[in-house]
């Protein structure tokens, strides 16, 4: 096919190629970006389900309805049912009581026990249920039994063999209070157990998982027939702190990816703009032949297709590679495989690849199909080119694309508001260091004379350049410089010798002995919070079940009972945001105003123990949720509470050698539970280390991208160039000073971008500091070194590699030329 | 002017056409009236800047003009759009220019194959050979351009004109760049091909020699025609 033919010669003149290379870079930073953070963000649920021990969890004072069941099972889920009771468990020295969970064969659906076969060993992962007539003991149940393996206890009238010690269940993480000394047992042996009946205390856990569509529409059809106080658990609401993280991290790393995809637009746009001017005369060549302007225009949409076409599947392939290459990383990192990503991010990259060169490329084209006839005869006829309507297409697609990633509309107008005004400095002070130079050079020899000259010669063209190298230059040191910055706030949230233990249920008389083991062992702890247990049931004077008609959208604070504490002091972590914390009333956690619509001075109605206290707000605080000491929603006068038998929380952080240690001494509080939220902690840190991976790999193809345009850029001028070169190789100038020219303007091009990027890096950094993240304002001496150094280097060697040509190229050539 | 026997290849009548530029109008052609017959050869000729390669321009339907018509074999160019000048050129025009202007891109073959692939002609590739023959350049079919010397791309130029089998041929300056060898023998494979395909033939030429060849010569002076 002719115009196939005519697009594959076009290929070996450097413009396509650019045009191709920039077209797939973009869309492989938006698809790889795309594909992975989808990745994580399934992974993120993936493992979150395995604390649940199934996608979605119901439970229930009554037995799981056989119906619920037949329906699950119908629609293709997999379901298991449990069953959490307390009783009295004999064996070897005598009795205890514990919490016994008889749970399915096929319990958990999702993730696995964690059990050893020493007493207080840190556990291995096993994926199944405990078989008939057997038991699991924790090793703080079989310590107080006095009981090994292989021995018989007694659950009620059963008989069952101890067969492993329990460290860990699947759902264990989401009930912080059943975890007193624990027991899993089969369901078949429920029944002989003797100890359901009537009366008895007995939650039932109806679990199911599968295919997340299915799981969708079996939870709505399932909603409406939930009893009151019973909900459907979702993995996500589990760790919600942890999905926004990622959330952020999306945005952040596709708003950096828009750089890249920026500036491959630019690329885009300058090689087009050399190939259009190449090209005008051969199209009006074609025109004299009888082209009419209809066929040229099939033609022309016939090559961008193509090239459309190649680069996304040019682009969407390195995407793919790329981010299953990030993804091997992690996966020895953690050692789980992340879940395959879902296409449907393919499409973004697509999106990209369209929109970028409909704005950087396609106004520039249709120049190209104008171009008039005449123009084989008049050299000059159709060039006149008003950039202002070219500039406003690029811009226009600028904003578009990063409205799309960002997925609104106030940070893309706060980047393109800054962007003009980086321009307008840049042109301002380019100008005066070009024109200073030139007068400089006036002393000078002559390579220094030729090159700078250069410069201010080709005043418009340099400028751009330059405001394009100050760009890339800029922005790579304020992106190095977040990346550390964030990476350090970030790994500030989970900072070392965070606690990962949380010890409930402790008595006032417990204390001391604790703290002295403790602070004996060198374990880290935070304070002790008195903890006492009530219900938000009226807001002004309104009772909750008014006001939140609706069970989904109930706010956190009147959704479920309350841990309640006092104190006299706002604790570590929390900022005091308005009124007054020692005051006779509540101070209530900011986001869960936020969400339940209160504010200083609104009264809430609070029942404990079955007494109603009603108190206004008088404090709002913050907390720092993720410093994972114990923190409140509400905070109570002393006054309040003080009647109240209270129980004491804290945290600790242990390690693998003092974790056997704590959990032995632990024993003689059979009383204390502790909730183990190291998997959750290691979460958060994994997907830490996972950002920073990918955080470099977008850092490296906006260097990529800017690379290309630097050789774009120095290619628009490369014509002229060659002339200039030939012209002034055949007046007697020697390649040397040509070369030392060309040396000259790209280095001094180079320096003063470095300058001038790393001003305005140090400028961004500074402001980032003070108002993004609140951190102490440092300067940063090491940019103003990197910057001029890197721009000098950086410059120069790409400069006069892309126009080796001008030294090589024998004047005689140029009367050659076409 | 008397065998009115002969067609007219194209018509010329009061043409005026002139420009816009920052000075204000500027009249480029003054009340031009000519004819041109099928077959004829001729030669337009005249100091630089007067307004030669402009009439060309227009004779071919390059650009819209000012006043007057243009009849291109009985088609009146003033009646036309872009579009539809450019299909009259694909039907009976062919072009050489000065500067050759060969697709750098396309090897000689396939700068000759061109103009029939543009109109979807199969028969491309063996009109195109037979051509390339005919300039004396069989050998060099896989060359590009800038492979080859001027008067060989000229060469190549001139058969690509032929190609489409044009009824009339313009040319602007086809000797201009050429030494006086290779323009030669351009000069002669351009007439060799007009005798042989009876194709009209107007040439706007500073060379005396080539324009002496012609049936007619039409001298422009200042934007006016002078025949001589
Ligand atoms: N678009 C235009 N705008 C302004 N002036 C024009 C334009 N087109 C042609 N001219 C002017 O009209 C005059 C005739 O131009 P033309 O190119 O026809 O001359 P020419 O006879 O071919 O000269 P040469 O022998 O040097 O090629 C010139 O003075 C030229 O500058
Ligand atoms: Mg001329």
């Amino acid at each position: 096919m002719f115009a196939w033919r005519l697009l594959l010669r076009e290929f070996k003149t450097g413009d396509v190629l650019t045009l191709l290379v920039a077209l797939a870079l973009s869309v492989a930073t938006v698809t790889g970006i795309g594909l992975f953070v989808d990745r994580l963000q399934q992974s993120f649920e993936v493992q979150s389900a395995n604390l649940l021990g199934a996608d979605r969890s119901v439970r229930r004072d009554e037995p799981i309805p056989q119906k619920w069941i037949d329906d699950a099972q119908q629609a293709g889920l997999e379901t298991a049912q449990t069953a959490s009771f307390s009783s009295m468990v004999f064996g070897g020295d005598g009795l205890q009581l514990a919490q016994v969970t008889a749970v399915a064969d096929n319990y958990p659906l999702r993730g696995e026990f964690l059990v050893d076969e020493t007493l207080f060993g840190v556990g291995k992962a096993l994926q199944e249920a405990p078989k008939a007539g057997k038991i699991w003991l924790s090793s703080r149940l079989a310590s107080l039994l006095g009981v090994k393996l292989g021995d018989s206890v007694r659950v009620g009238e059963a008989p069952l063999m101890v067969t492993r010690f329990l460290v860990r269940d699947p759902g264990s993480a989401t009930s912080a209070f059943s975890i007193a000394p624990r027991a899993i047992i089969n369901r078949s042996d429920l029944a002989s157990t003797q100890v359901i009946i009537p009366g008895a205390r007995v939650r039932y856990a109806f679990l199911y998982a599968g295919d997340p569509e299915v799981l969708e529409q079996f939870d709505s059809a399932l909603a409406r027939k939930l009893g009151e106080g019973e909900r459907i658990r979702t993995p996500i609401e589990r760790g919600e702190r942890i999905g926004s993280t990622v959330n952020r991290a999306e945005s952040f790393l596709l708003l950096a990816g828009t750089l890249a995809v920026v500036m491959s637009g630019v690329a885009m746009a300058l090689a087009s703009a050399r190939y259009v001017k190449r090209h005008l005369t051969q199209f009006a060549v074609m025109k004299t032949m009888g082209a009419t302007p209809k066929r040229l225009v099939r033609l022309m949409v016939f090559q961008v297709s193509m090239i459309t076409l190649l680069g996304i599947i040019l682009g969407s392939g390195l995407g793919l590679l790329i981010q299953a290459l990030i993804a091997d990383l992690l996966s020895s990192l953690m050692n789980s495989s992340l879940p395959s990503p879902s296409l449907n991010k393919l499409w973004l990259g697509a999106a990209t690849a369209i929109i970028s060169v409909l704005a950087f490329c396609a106004p520039l084209l249709a120049r190209l199909v104008n171009v008039p006839p005449l123009r084989v005869l008049q050299p000059n006829a159709g060039l006149q080119v008003s950039s202002t309507s070219l500039f406003a297409f690029g811009l226009v697609g600028m904003y578009g694309l990063m409205v799309i990633y960002a997925g609104g509309w106030r940070l893309p107008s706060i980047v393109m508001i800054g962007l003009a005004v980086v321009t307008g400095l840049v042109f301002l002070v380019g100008w005066g260091l070009f024109a200073v130079s030139r007068k400089l050079s006036k002393q000078s020899t002559t390579g220094w004379q030729l090159g700078l000259a250069a410069l201010h010669r080709r005043l418009v063209s340099n400028l751009f350049q330059l405001l394009v190298f100050t760009l890339i230059i800029m922005l790579s040191l304020v992106l190095v410089g977040v990346q550390s910055n964030l990476i350090q706030d970030w790994q500030a949230q989970v900072p070392e010798n965070t606690p990962n233990h949380y010890l409930f249920n402790v008595q006032e008389t417990q204390l001391e002995g604790i703290r002295g083991y403790t602070q004996d062992n060198q374990i880290t702890a935070s304070d002790w919070f008195p903890m006492v247990r009530g219900r938000v049931i009226e807001i002004n004077g309104e009772a909750v079940d008014v006001l939140f008609p609706d069970r989904r959208n109930e706010p956190e604070i009147v959704e479920r009972e309350l841990n309640l504490t006092w104190a006299d002091q706002i604790g570590e972590g929390s900022t005091l945001v308005d009124g007054d914390f020692n005051a006779a009333g509540v101070s209530i956690e900011q986001e869960a105003a936020i969400e339940a619509n209160v504010g200083l001075g609104d009264e809430l109605t609070i029942n404990v123990g079955g007494i109603d206290y009603s108190l206004p707000i008088t404090s709002i605080r913050t907390v720092d949720w993720q410093s994972m000491q114990p923190n409140f929603y509400l905070i109570l006068p002393h006054s309040v509470l003080s009647d109240y038998q209270a129980n004491y929380v804290s945290s600790v952080f242990l390690d693998d050698t003092s974790a056997a240690g704590f959990y032995r001494f632990m024993a003689n509080y059979p009383t204390v539970s502790m909730l183990n939220i190291g998997e959750l902690l290691k979460q958060v840190q994994d997907i830490i280390a996972q950002l920073a991976n990918a955080l470099k790999i977008v850092l490296t193809f906006i260097l990529g991208a800017g690379a290309l345009v630097l050789i774009a850029s120095v290619r628009s001028t490369l014509d002229e160039r060659l002339e200039e070169g030939a012209l002034l190789r055949t007046l007697g100038a020697t390649k040397k000073i040509v070369r030392q020219a060309l040396l000259i303007e790209f280095g001094a091009l180079g320096l003063f971008a470095g300058l001038i990027g790393a001003a305005g890096a140090e400028l961004a950094l500074v402001g980032l500091q003070h108002f993004v993240f609140e951190m102490e304002v440092t300067f940063h001496p090491l940019l103003w070194v990197v910057g001029p150094l890197a721009g000098w280097g950086i410059v120069t060697i790409i400069g006069v590699f892309a126009s080796r040509a001008v030294l090589k190229v024998p004047p005689i050539r140029l009367l050659r030329s076409i | 002017m008397q065998d009115t026997e002969t067609l007219s290849a194209l018509t010329i009548e009061k043409l005026n056409h002139s420009v816009t530029t920052s000075n204000g109008e500027l009249d480029i052609l003054k009340g031009i009236n000519l004819d041109i017959k099928d077959g004829e050869s001729v030669a337009i000729v005249g100091a630089s800047g007067s307004g030669k390669s402009t009439l060309l321009g227009l004779m071919a339907g390059l650009d819209q003009h000012t006043q007057g018509t243009i009849k291109l074999y009985g088609e009146a160019l003033e009646t036309l759009d872009e579009e539809g000048r450019a299909i009259l050129r694909g039907k009976y025009v062919g072009f050489i220019f000065q500067s050759f202007h060969l697709l750098p891109s396309l090897t000689a073959l396939e700068n000759v194959m061109l103009p029939n692939e543009l109109k979807g002609n199969g028969k491309a590739d063996d009109r195109a050979r037979e051509l390339l023959e005919k300039v004396g350049l069989s050998h060099r079919i896989t060359h590009y351009p800038r492979q080859l010397s001027g008067g060989e791309q000229q060469r190549v130029a001139i058969a690509r004109a032929f190609a489409s089998a044009p009824k009339i041929l313009f040319a602007d300056e086809p000797t201009g760049n050429l030494d006086s060898k290779n323009g030669a023998l351009v000069e002669d494979l351009l007439f060799d091909l007009n005798r042989e395909q009876g194709t009209t033939l107007v040439v706007v030429t500073h060379d005396p020699e080539l324009s002496q060849r012609c049936d007619r010569r039409i001298e422009i002076y200042d934007g006016e025609l002078k025949e001589s």
